[in-house]
């Protein structure tokens, strides 16, 4: 399907008015991550709150506020909601720091202490979109999951591409890669037939582990296999080291 | 004090930074937020359920839910008066479905006239007051885009649904609603660009 024709189809989600057929499918798109759509949905959601500014305004109830404000008082000094999560880092943080300045340590510590909770807060909102990223895929039904063994150079690894070959969308998920050599990095291949086509390089932690996120890939090719091949860092256009991952769709 | 089609424009990082605010649990923030947007949300929530009462039930329980959620409100997702659209919408029309399955005839929900229901009425000058319309954006749109619109976007209707009332071909009606659509990101843009917001 033409691109142009979801885009469409974001609109009419917009309005509410998407059903049937197209709004499963429409929501299975979205859901595997469809920035230009996200966009679109977006715009058409603003642009639709010029409908209710349009209408001849109604004033709320005198009483309705002190109703709500009463209501909220009762639940509780807090909403319910998920608080975000630095704003706890942020609170054992603000502990840690007072615990510091009573056992006399100085405030460069202290401040060291919050960068490093800082980047240990970005670090885990990264992983919970990725993680959730991944969920979304698993759960589509247009999305295939293409198994990668392990080959010689390491027998012991093993690969998953979930890949959604409607929307071009995908991610890698490895364990049991042996850890990459200074100047050197994974480099995963999309094949169709005998043509590889690049689709991402990586490293990998102590565990042989990664989690990648395909870039957009030709939507011209039907590919049929995904490999993993060692490369020097920054990739390479078509495969030249060992091949370490190898599986079929 | 309500000014005519102003409703909630001020900037909008003020706004943004009350939700933030309410999410830290900030009860003045609520007040300031309801302040602002409880007009806007009640105006779209008396013309989604034509009932003044089931309407600020309706807006109770969106501001209920505003404090409850505002955590988990960011501004990737739109600006704050679409995401109060967005609350009450959904909220709004599961309430309307359920009016219309349980009475069956949405005769009396989408045309208080009744009797005529399955065809396109002409509309006289008085009809639009009845629907709650005032000067506005769909006021310079034709009349068949503002039709789909107002039957999908406020009547809580499905393109399939419209296009059986209607009695017109559902690509037709697809076609109007985009056409409404292009020209109300159009309208959106102008008043950006006059800085009227």
């Amino acid at each position: 399907m033409n691109h142009s024709e979801w885009l469409e189809r974001a609109e009419i989600y917009a309005l509410g008015a998407l059903d049937g057929e197209e709004l499963r499918q429409f929501e299975a798109h979205l859901a595997a991550g469809c920035a230009s759509c996200e966009t679109r949905l977006r715009e058409t959601r603003e642009a639709l709150t010029l409908l209710p500014r349009a209408l001849a305004p109604v004033a709320p109830p005198p009483g309705a506020r002190a109703r709500l404000l009463n209501q909220i008082a009762a639940e509780g000094a807090r909403p319910e909601g998920r608080r975000p999560g630095w704003l706890w880092w942020g609170i054992g943080a603000g502990a840690a720091a007072g615990l510091l300045i009573a056992l006399g340590w100085n405030l460069s510590v202290m401040r060291q202490e919050l960068q490093k909770l800082e980047v240990r807060v970005s670090a885990l909102r990264a992983e919970v979109a990725q993680k959730e990223q991944t969920l979304r895929l698993l759960s589509d039904p247009q999305v295939h999951l293409v198994s990668l063994a392990g080959l010689p150079p390491s027998p012991g690894a093993a690969g998953r591409v979930l890949w959604n070959p409607v929307t071009r969308t995908g991610i890698l998920l490895t364990s049991g890669l042996p850890a990459v050599p200074r100047g050197r990095a994974y480099e995963l291949w999309a094949i169709a037939g005998k043509e590889a086509v690049p689709a991402g390089v990586f490293t990998v932690d102590e565990g042989g582990r990664t989690l990648l996120r395909l870039p957009p890939l030709p939507e011209a090719k039907t590919f049929d296999k995904f490999a993993v091949t060692l490369e020097p860092a920054g990739g390479v256009p078509q495969p030249t080291g060992p091949m370490h991952l190898l599986g079929s769709l | 004090m309500l000014g005519k089609g102003d409703m909630g424009a001020e900037p909008p990082g003020d706004a943004v930074r009350l939700i933030q605010q309410i999410a830290q649990g900030d009860r003045g923030a609520f007040g300031s937020f309801y302040d602002r947007f409880a007009p806007f949300v009640l105006t779209f929530a008396t013309r989604l359920l034509r009932a003044r009462s089931e309407a600020e039930d309706l807006l109770q329980e969106v501001f209920l839910q505003v404090w409850r959620q505002a955590g988990s409100y960011t501004q990737d997702r739109g600006s704050p008066e679409a995401w109060l659209i967005t609350i009450t919408r959904s909220r709004g029309i599961d309430k309307l479905r359920s009016i219309r399955r349980r009475d069956k005839g949405f005769v009396s929900i989408e045309e208080p006239g009744g009797a005529e229901a399955g065809r396109e009425l002409k509309r006289e000058e008085g009809e639009t007051e009845a629907r709650l319309m005032i000067e506005g954006p769909l006021a310079r749109l034709p009349q068949a885009q503002q039709r789909v619109l107002e039957m999908a976007y406020f009547d809580g209707f499905t393109q399939a649904e419209i296009a059986a009332r209607l009695g017109e071909p559902l690509g037709t009606v697809k076609t109007r609603m985009r056409d409404g659509l292009e020209r109300l990101r159009g309208l959106l843009g102008a008043k950006a660009a006059e800085g009227t917001g």
